[in-house]
């Protein structure tokens, strides 16, 4: 099943008093493990698309499902809280590396969960290439590579179901861009799909990729190979970030939406409690 | 009180007006493009001043409750509307909150002053309560009008920080909070430095003015004290009350900001202006400044997008 469906998405923006419509049916769908590209020309509305997903433009028509679910049973930051855009340009906050990773967790969206310890971000420091970088660095010493990555883990810590990601890697070097690309397929896993608008050339971790030109959408697998194959391997290091709770902070009237039996809910309530206990589990350690 | 009080006399107060022509002879001699201006701002001050003194004469004679009020609307709406003027940034239904925040903190503070503190007898005095309303007024018009163009110049700037933030599940309130204490910051310096100048660096004008004319320096002192602390109490009270109202009509009901390459560009302000013809003759220019930098941003886009 899909992770993330888009259907009949017309988005729509005015600028000078003037409508713009950069296109007006697209629909696509991102499969769980999978990182996909999405290239095409200049001012074909890629970035506008990535907008409308993480409902940070407002869209004409068409309607997104998370895991099933409509846009319409999140609140606009309970649905950003899922599907995550990070900025070409991403600004870090005044503070050290360890400050930006938690930052997340000082927004009311994610009020009640613990930020991950320090344990955990040095894991993600290492997987980002990043190991000589104490968390205890000032952010405004990282360079811009450096901070690229901090900025994509920084959201991926949230664990996002869905990751968006807006040409991260433009302005880096060819190394960093890698060490980007890496670092994306290796953090994507069973529970999360991911998105990147890219301009550079096809770095072999995506699994398809889809194009946007005149306002149409098309998609091809890429040549499967090991580099981006889906990862099923979850790991500790996931289990150690808290993945977002399935009930909880949904808007009341999701659950009419969805048509929930009151035995599915009960079944729901469980695992969510199974999920806190595992949890108490990890922070114990 | 009216011992030692020394009348102007017209021909006297005309010759001051003269004085002004020394500012204008200078900045028309060196083009400073300022001499309409200040002109324009004399005339209107001499003209104001001695109406409000004669009405002043006439509502003290005649003083009800609801005369005394409805001079101190009309200040607030002058206030509001010169304050909207001074803003460079175009903000649909910024008039209504900037009336609002005024309204609320100019006559919460008057209020408690002359109640509790000057004791008033009735508590519309108009010999206290206009004088009082007016000078909070006055003192907020400014710290207003710069709070409100702080916010949003420095939200602007912060727009990635803010497109990041909220990006990340922030709310409108959360991604704006830096900027909303920038703009009180911004707005309540001017009062502050003049609290802890007062006395050290200039004697303030009210309490010149009641020395000039005639009064016991140490009342006059008392009166400045409360007079100050009572600027401050307001501006403070006028500032973040605008601030938490205004912040979030740079935001869309989504809750994402509303960049400068995404933003419908205002239409240009059809009140009538009463008070500040600068206000309408502003709007154009200001406009077209907004059409420009949004065309240089989606230029800038654009490239982006290569």
């Amino acid at each position: 099943m899909a992770l993330f469906e888009a259907q009949h998405i017309k988005a729509v923006y005015h600028r000078d008093g003037k409508v713009f419509h950069p296109f007006t049916d697209v629909s696509f769908s991102l499969e769980p493990a999978k990182v996909y590209d999405l290239v095409g020309p200049s001012g074909s509305g890629k970035s506008t698309l990535l907008r409308v997903c993480a409902r940070m433009l407002n869209k004409d028509g068409g309607t997104f499902l998370l895991e099933g679910k409509p846009e319409t049973a999140y609140a606009p930051t309970q649905w950003r809280r899922r599907v995550c855009l990070v900025p070409q340009q991403s600004v870090l906050v005044n503070g050290t590396v360890r400050d930006n990773l938690v930052y997340p967790w000082k927004l009311k969206i994610n009020e009640g969960t613990q930020p991950p310890d320090d344990k955990t971000l040095k894991t993600l420091l290492e997987m980002a290439d990043l190991p000589d970088i104490e968390l205890s660095r000032d952010a405004s010493q990282l360079s811009g590579g450096q901070l690229a990555r901090v900025a994509l883990l920084r959201a991926f810590a949230t664990r996002p179901v869905v990751l968006l990601l807006d040409e991260v890697d433009a302005a880096l070097d060819a190394e960093s861009a890698h060490a980007i690309g890496k670092l994306t397929k290796a953090l994507v896993d069973e529970k999360m799909t991911c998105l990147r608008v890219r301009h550079r050339s096809a770095d072999g971790y995506a699994f398809g990729t889809f194009t946007l030109a005149d306002g149409v959408m098309s998609y091809a697998d890429n040549k499967p190979t090991d580099e981006n194959a889906p990862n099923t391997e979850g790991g500790s290091l996931f289990d150690a970030l808290k993945a977002i709770p399935d009930t909880e902070d949904i808007l009341p009237e999701a659950h009419a939406g969805v048509e929930e039996g009151e035995g599915k809910l009960e079944a729901l309530g469980e695992k969510l409690r199974e999920r806190e206990e595992k949890l108490k589990g990890t922070h114990h350690e | 009180m009216s011992d030692g009080i020394v009348n102007i006399g017209y021909p006297e107060l005309f010759a001051a007006a003269l004085l002004m022509l020394v500012a204008g002879a200078v900045s028309w001699k060196l083009e400073l493009g300022q001499t309409r201006n200040i002109i324009v701002s004399s005339v209107r001050a001499f003209i104001q001043l001695l109406a409000m003194g004669f009405i002043l004469i006439y509502i003290f004679r005649y003083q009800t409750w609801w005369l005394v009020l409805l001079v101190v609307m009309i200040m607030l709406l002058a206030a509001t509307q010169i304050s909207v003027g001074r803003v460079k940034n175009q903000i649909p239904g910024l008039w209504l909150n900037v009336f609002i925040s005024m309204f609320v903190s100019s006559v919460a503070i008057s209020l408690i002053v002359i109640e509790g503190i000057i004791h008033a007898d009735p508590w519309y005095n108009a010999r206290q309560f206009i004088p009082i309303s007016g000078m909070v007024i006055g003192n907020t018009l400014t710290a207003a009008a710069v709070a409100i163009d702080r916010l949003f110049a420095d939200m602007d700037s912060r727009s990635n920080e803010m497109f990041s933030m909220i990006a990340l599940g922030a709310t409108p309130k959360e991604a704006a909070y830096p900027s909303i204490k920038a703009a009180v910051g911004a707005g309540m310096t001017p009062v502050l430095a003049s609290l802890s100048a007062a006395g050290i660096v200039r004697i303030p004008g009210m309490m010149s003015g009641q020395i000039l004319a005639g009064a016991d320096p140490i009342i006059a002192a008392k009166y400045q004290i409360v007079v100050l602390l009572m600027f401050s109490a307001a501006t403070t009270i006028a500032t973040v009350m605008m601030c938490f109202l205004t912040y979030k009509k740079r935001f869309s009901p989504d809750g994402y900001y509303l960049d400068k390459g995404i933003r419908d560009p205002q239409p240009s302000r059809k009140k009538p202006s009463l008070f500040g013809k600068k206000a309408t003759k502003e709007a154009p220019g200001t406009l077209k400044q907004t059409d420009k930098e949004s065309q240089a941003h989606s230029a800038q886009k654009a490239n982006n997008d290569k």
